[in-house]
């Protein structure tokens, strides 16, 4: 089982409609699955018209812990409140009250409590689940619940998931989150080609480059994607004489379109709204496979 | 003295876009800070190229193990919560410095005191200035997984000199998670930016539930308000509670701006804060 991410550093450039677009195209000759690792603010599979409620399933997740301090068991010390790095204990009406958004799970304060006062629990911090996109093909989402921590074990249950609903599958697609932090990093990891997206504009240069050291850290092969490249030719051609110095290939270009928006908002890939991009996602899906196999 | 969050959810709705010229314009009759929380990929220096000068290093605790004393029990890597450190009984703990969040439960554990603290470098804060627009920037460094320690030390260093501001005007990142949470920690009014579509009122609809558990005031301003069904965005609106204070329409000068690192102008910006 092969598996393809597609990243950008800076958030809103094409990525959900590239890698939508793209799953379609390669659901043609493979048997693919897709995976939305964007666990903060998931959304690819709204390009499939999928809302939650049409999801084969989608239950409560725990992959997170944190501190409840046992009341009648504290004495006070204060050690647990010294231990947390994380600053998320405070003490209050002569006992630690544990902070709403800032607690890890660490467990520090439940190892150093000399009482046994502290005890971890499990939390529910997302949802998780999966959808037939009617295209083929299945897709496995989560998301966050708001103001819970634990984005990046999250992601990669969504992985996991991914390869549970489709065991068979030949190729895993993977949408990934705007950043490069923590959920970032864990869907990065572990694929065999990236694809990094761009658009010509100082920002979407410059968090390309920051995505590009994580794909880089984790020595994946990849190409570039530059998307409404002729918003600013030059910065675009400043981009290509990068890619070849440092010998990294450009899939594509695709000119800037309102149609992006317009499929979007009918929430349907564009490979399938417009009948022009099933030429551009064949190449797309032909240079990437050549690289894959 | 006003705080004022710009975020949003979705990436690319034009947070930094809406950050960087409310502060701009507002600077002009007034004593303004300019934040860039987004220190996974920190963009609003390009926007109004401004030469950032680094002022600090964040850095974090990580642990030392000293293998003179460590007596190789292999209870350190148990309590590891980050999978950062793996050890087996009978041989000396591999350490995943990367994966390492500084918590001190190994060190806490440890039989024979053979743990002590170090520290890794895992980001950089800056400061700049354009015209009168005073700035602070924090950037994470690549491979590191906490962004919030990033966001937290730039609230430190927003808190030293906060008495000197009539606003400050602070741009987070994409999502909805700890960095996010860390930046609007201190505002006292919310913004969230938004577009049209499906996907942005998705996102929008999970900020404004943060905002609820954090209890902050918010409102919202669509952009590319003209491209896309507003209704999706109205109908939050009034589900929520929250007001559409501003709407900016599509326009290519602005993509053209955005692109040559220019100050974006978006008339009658400063409105938003009456």
């Amino acid at each position: 089982m092969k598996s393809i991410i597609i990243l950008s550093g800076k958030g809103g450039v094409g990525k959900s409609s590239i890698a939508a677009s793209l799953a379609v195209a390669f659901s043609k000759d493979r048997k693919i699955v897709c995976a939305d690792c964007d666990v903060d603010a998931s959304n690819l599979s709204l390009l499939f018209s999928l809302s939650t409620d049409k999801y084969k399933e989608w239950a409560p997740l725990s992959t997170n812990q944190i501190a409840v301090v046992d009341k009648n068991k504290c004495i006070g010390c204060k050690k647990c409140i010294d231990e947390c790095y994380f600053k998320a204990l405070e003490f209050k009406d002569n006992i630690p009250k544990v902070s709403e958004f800032g607690c890890e799970g660490c467990g520090a304060c439940e190892l150093v409590c000399p009482k046994k006062a502290i005890k971890l629990k499990d939390i529910d911090n997302a949802y998780i689940g999966y959808a037939d996109t009617g295209y083929g093909f299945k897709i496995s989402s989560a998301q966050l619940l708001p103001g819970n921590s634990g984005s990046g074990k999250v992601v990669f249950e969504v992985k996991k998931k991914a390869r549970e609903i489709e065991p068979k599958a030949e190729l895993i697609i993977i949408d990934a989150a705007a950043g490069i932090g923590c959920p970032v990093i864990a869907s990065v990891t572990g694929n065999d080609y990236a694809v990094l997206v761009i658009e010509p504009t100082p920002s979407g240069y410059s968090d390309m480059l920051r995505a590009l050291e994580i794909v880089d850290h984790f020595k994946i092969n990849k190409g570039i994607i530059i998307n409404k490249y002729d918003i600013n030719k030059k910065f675009s051609e400043k981009i290509e004489s990068f890619a070849k110095k440092s010998n990294i290939d450009i899939i594509t270009k695709i000119p800037f379109d309102i149609s992006f928006v317009k499929a979007m908002t009918e929430m349907i890939p564009i490979i399938k709204y417009k009948k022009a991009y099933e030429k551009l996602f064949e190449g797309i899906k032909e240079k990437i496979s050549d690289r894959l196999d | 003295m006003k705080i004022i969050g710009i975020t949003g959810g979705k990436g690319g709705t034009g947070k930094s876009t809406v950050a960087t010229a409310l502060a701009f314009e507002l600077s002009k009759d007034h004593k303004v800070l300019l934040v860039d929380a987004d220190v996974d990929c920190p963009n609003d220096h390009l926007l109004l190229s401004i030469k950032r000068k680094q002022i600090k290093t964040v850095r974090q605790r990580i642990p030392y193990f000293d293998t003179g004393k460590c007596t190789k029990r292999g209870v350190c890597g148990k309590v590891c919560r980050t999978n950062a450190i793996v050890s087996i009984k009978g041989s000396n703990p591999i350490f995943m410095e990367n994966q390492c969040n500084g918590c001190g439960a190994c060190r806490i554990v440890c039989p024979s005191g053979a743990i002590r603290w170090e520290s890794k470098g895992i980001g950089r804060i800056f400061s700049g200035k354009r015209d009168s627009l005073d700035f602070l920037s924090g950037e994470l460094k690549t491979s590191q997984p906490i962004s919030e320690f990033i966001v937290d030390h730039l609230n430190e260093e927003t808190e030293k000199v906060r008495q000197n501001y009539d606003y400050i005007i602070i741009d987070t990142a994409a999502g909805t998670h700890c960095p996010v949470i860390a930046a609007l920690e201190n505002a006292d009014k919310i913004i969230a930016v938004t577009e049209p579509t499906p996907l942005g009122a998705h996102d929008l609809e999970i900020i404004l539930q943060l905002l609820e558990r954090m209890k902050k005031k918010g409102s919202i301003i669509i952009n590319r308000s003209d491209i896309g069904d507003k209704n999706l965005i109205v109908s939050l609106a009034n589900k929520y509670g929250k007001k559409i204070i501003f709407e900016i329409k599509f326009s290519k000068d602005v993509i053209t701006s955005y692109s040559k690192g220019e100050p974006i102008l978006i008339p009658d910006i400063c409105s938003i804060i009456k």
